[in-house]
């Protein structure tokens, strides 16, 4: 379904206190149009993707220009000179540094953190694409995060093997990911490349990441017993269940969430995880425990690792000191 | 062109939801201010300019309709004005037209924006549902599809410039601003934000919405309204003897817009590390007041998102390009710098209420120039996917 059952209102009317503590109504509702929209002139773009795993452009025959996007037909540089259609490559360069969406639009929440840039794509000899091209980039080594694409790195065009033709029928992936054989492979198909989730860091046992780790279990144990006072807290954790797996140098605990409840400790794991955090220093987590600062922050840093790519945890974890203020506790 | 002035202004609290008032009370009720503001009456009124960014915001196509009457302009020219997150100076610029061409004296300018009513019912949040309706201004074929949203696209701004001026426009930097904002802020009345304490080091610790920016440098959503009335000399004379405010002169307005789709060449495609149509319209608009950058004394810049700020600051020549710290570290924006800019908070602080936000700017620089006596201020509007669209005015005192 284009948009998801749980996102659908149910009917209903409602007393609620307005601005001023009298009482004001509140109807569920929905401004719904369904479209079947057509892609018209662009049709030719999408086409080609889905069906023959090539990118096509649109060049001006007087002043050379060449768009991908081939979103213009006309160069109105040329007085709307005729453009014509032209196949380009499939490697590229980034424009600019893509960025990393943390908290997405409705539609693409399950999707975050994902990232978004723009290609330049090369359409002849040492010549890249005078527009370009807005597509997701992915990494094969787990999480986005900084530093795997700047301006100018150079990428790959992905194709997914199931295509439909649509923009994310393709995604770009950095060269330096991918062996000399698939750079050259065209169209180089989503299953060729290996999706590893990164192999989870080891860390150093020593006396003093045993100290700083208890001190921060500790510190855990503390805001867990500080949720079980805060309504706000409880609300950031409602609706929600996970077992993470706190670790760092031969250390760990259990942080349990459980429908707005939360508790740490040295439970040995009964059951499989739903998460792991790991990160070389346990005191990385002393200013997220100390003064609220965003745990969000540390994953994009790349400091803390995290086994899967969900974000909803972290993001919760993050509302907590902020409720806690909010409720004086 | 006729001269135009700006003779009252309006306001409603800003809010992140207003439960208790529509859209259409939100928008009355800044009319009756302004009107009050300026000691005139609604028959005054030859015409009206509305302001809204979004219908779906509004539950409404063509929310302006209902206005008409409501704000008393029954059977008179009134038009609506949507251009993304410029909305409400490409409002200002049209009224202004309306008054400089000689069609109309007295021109009622109005700004108002519900949000919040949105909801996801799966997140059981607003938010989601707020940004998705501002992603919907993205087109659907390719920007959309892949995810971009308000956020996104001028995080890939901020992200370009960065690395275009490799060590400007610091994360530090950015923090200091949204401190000052949020001790300006302080000063403002109507600020969805006031009561607020934000320190830098805060801002620092705050979690990013999306890699190159932080949740405090983000400017809220809000529902609110904001009223003006624009007047020629002609509409000036006729209204003698009411008026309860000085006339503050609009001496320069200009609006451009950049192309959407991203490339090189500045002049036929949008270049990513640019604001070009904030250096376009600043240089205009200076130009018609035959002034310069370093003669405004006070600025309401359009602050979507502080490191935003900053960069527009950059292109309007208040640094140059690439010495975007030097507004803090040499402190020309700080306290006792020689540029006042947006005293009352910015739209990080007072909020952003799309279709009338610019509006709020124009009133907070017209109290700041009779209360600090300055001569020149400029107020500046951007918006659309990229921060593609631009506006500004500089605002003159006459003593």
């Amino acid at each position: 379904m284009v948009i998801p059952e749980a996102m659908l209102p149910p009917a209903r009317i409602e007393r609620v206190k307005g601005n001023f503590g009298e009482e004001v109504l509140l109807r569920n509702d929905a401004m719904f149009t369904a479209y079947r929209h057509s892609a018209g002139e662009l049709s030719a773009f999408f086409f080609a993707l889905a069906d023959e795993g090539r990118i096509i452009a649109n060049v001006c025959p007087s002043c050379g220009v060449v768009n991908c996007p081939p979103y213009q037909q006309r160069c109105p540089e040329c007085n709307f000179t005729d453009m014509e259609q032209i196949e380009i490559k499939d490697v590229g360069v980034m424009a600019a540094t893509p960025v990393i969406t943390i908290f997405p639009p409705a539609r693409f929440k399950g999707d975050a953190p994902f990232g978004t840039g723009y290609v330049f794509i090369e359409c002849g000899d040492s010549k890249t694409a005078d527009t370009a091209l807005p597509l997701r980039v992915r990494t094969t080594q787990g999480m986005l995060r900084r530093g795997i694409f700047k301006r100018d790195t150079p990428i790959k065009i992905v194709f997914k093997d199931e295509r439909q033709g649509e923009i994310t029928d393709i995604f770009a992936v950095s060269q330096a990911e991918l062996t000399r054989e698939q750079i050259a492979k065209s169209p180089l198909l989503e299953s060729d490349l290996e999706w590893n989730m990164p192999k989870e860091p080891e860390f150093e046992e020593t006396e003093e990441s045993k100290m700083a780790f208890s001190k921060i279990l500790f510190r855990f144990q503390a805001l867990a017993l500080k949720v079980s006072k805060s309504k706000a807290a409880q609300k950031d954790l409602a609706n929600w269940t996970r077992r993470v797996e706190v670790k760092s140098g031969g250390f760990f605990f259990l942080l349990n969430i459980n429908d707005g409840k939360m508790s740490a400790g040295y439970e040995e794991p009964d059951r499989e995880t739903d998460l792991i955090l790991a990160l070389e220093d346990p005191n990385d987590f002393l200013p997220y425990l100390e003064r609220g600062a965003a745990l969000t922050n540390l994953i994009l840093s790349g400091k803390l690792w995290v086994s899967s790519s969900e974000l909803e945890t972290i993001t919760r974890l993050d509302r907590l000191p902020r409720s806690l203020r909010k409720d004086g506790v | 062109m006729r001269e135009v002035a700006v003779i009252g202004s309006g306001m409603t609290h800003c809010k992140s939801r207003w439960l208790s008032k529509t859209y259409l009370e939100l928008a009355q009720l800044a009319t009756k201010n302004a009107i009050e503001d300026a000691g005139i009456d609604v028959s005054d009124l030859d015409g009206g300019v509305a302001g809204i960014y979004n219908d779906i915001f509004e539950f409404m196509a063509i929310p302006e309709s209902p206005l008409q009457g409501i704000v008393g302009l029954a059977n008179k020219g009134f038009s609506r004005v949507t251009s993304g997150g410029a909305t409400g100076i490409y409002t200002m610029y049209n009224a202004y037209n309306w008054v400089a061409s000689g069609m109309h004296d007295v021109v009622l300018v109005l700004g108002v924006e519900k949000a919040l009513d949105c909801y996801d019912f799966e997140a059981e949040s607003p938010t989601p549902a707020v940004v998705q309706t501002i992603a919907y201004s993205w087109d659907p074929w390719f920007e959309r599809q892949i995810g971009n949203h308000a956020s996104s696209s001028y995080a890939q701004v901020i992200a370009a410039y960065r690395d275009e001026h490799d060590g400007d426009l610091t994360e530090e930097a950015s923090a200091k601003v949204v401190e000052l904002l949020c001790q300006q802020a302080q000063n403002n009345p109507y600020a969805q934000r006031l009561g607020e304490a934000v320190s830098a080091e805060q801002v620092l610790d705050s979690r990013y919405v999306i890699d190159q920016i932080r949740i405090l440098e983000t400017c809220v959503y809000t529902e609110g309204a904001c009223a003006l009335i624009f007047a020629s000399k002609k509409g000036l004379a006729r209204l003698a003897g009411k008026m309860k405010q000085e006339p503050i002169w609009i001496t320069g307005a200009a609006c451009a817009n950049e192309p959407y789709f991203v490339g090189k060449d500045p002049k036929r495609h949008k270049v990513l590390h640019r604001i070009q149509s904030d250096e376009i319209v600043a240089r205009e608009a200076l130009k018609q007041a035959r002034l310069t950058v370093d003669d405004i004394q006070v600025m309401e810049l359009h602050d979507a998102f502080v490191p935003q700020l900053m960069i527009t600051l950059a292109e309007m020549g208040v640094v140059p390009l690439g010495r975007a710290n030097d507004l803090v570290n040499e402190g020309i924006i700080m306290p006792g710098g020689k540029l006042l800019l947006n005293p009352c908070g910015g739209l990080v602080f007072s909020g952003h209420f799309v279709g009338g936000s610019n509006m709020m700017s124009t009133w907070s620089i017209m109290r700041e120039m009779k209360d600090r006596d300055l001569e020149h201020g400029l107020v500046h509007g951007t918006g659309a996917s990229l921060s593609m669209f631009g506006g500004a005015m500089i605002f003159e005192r006459r003593r």
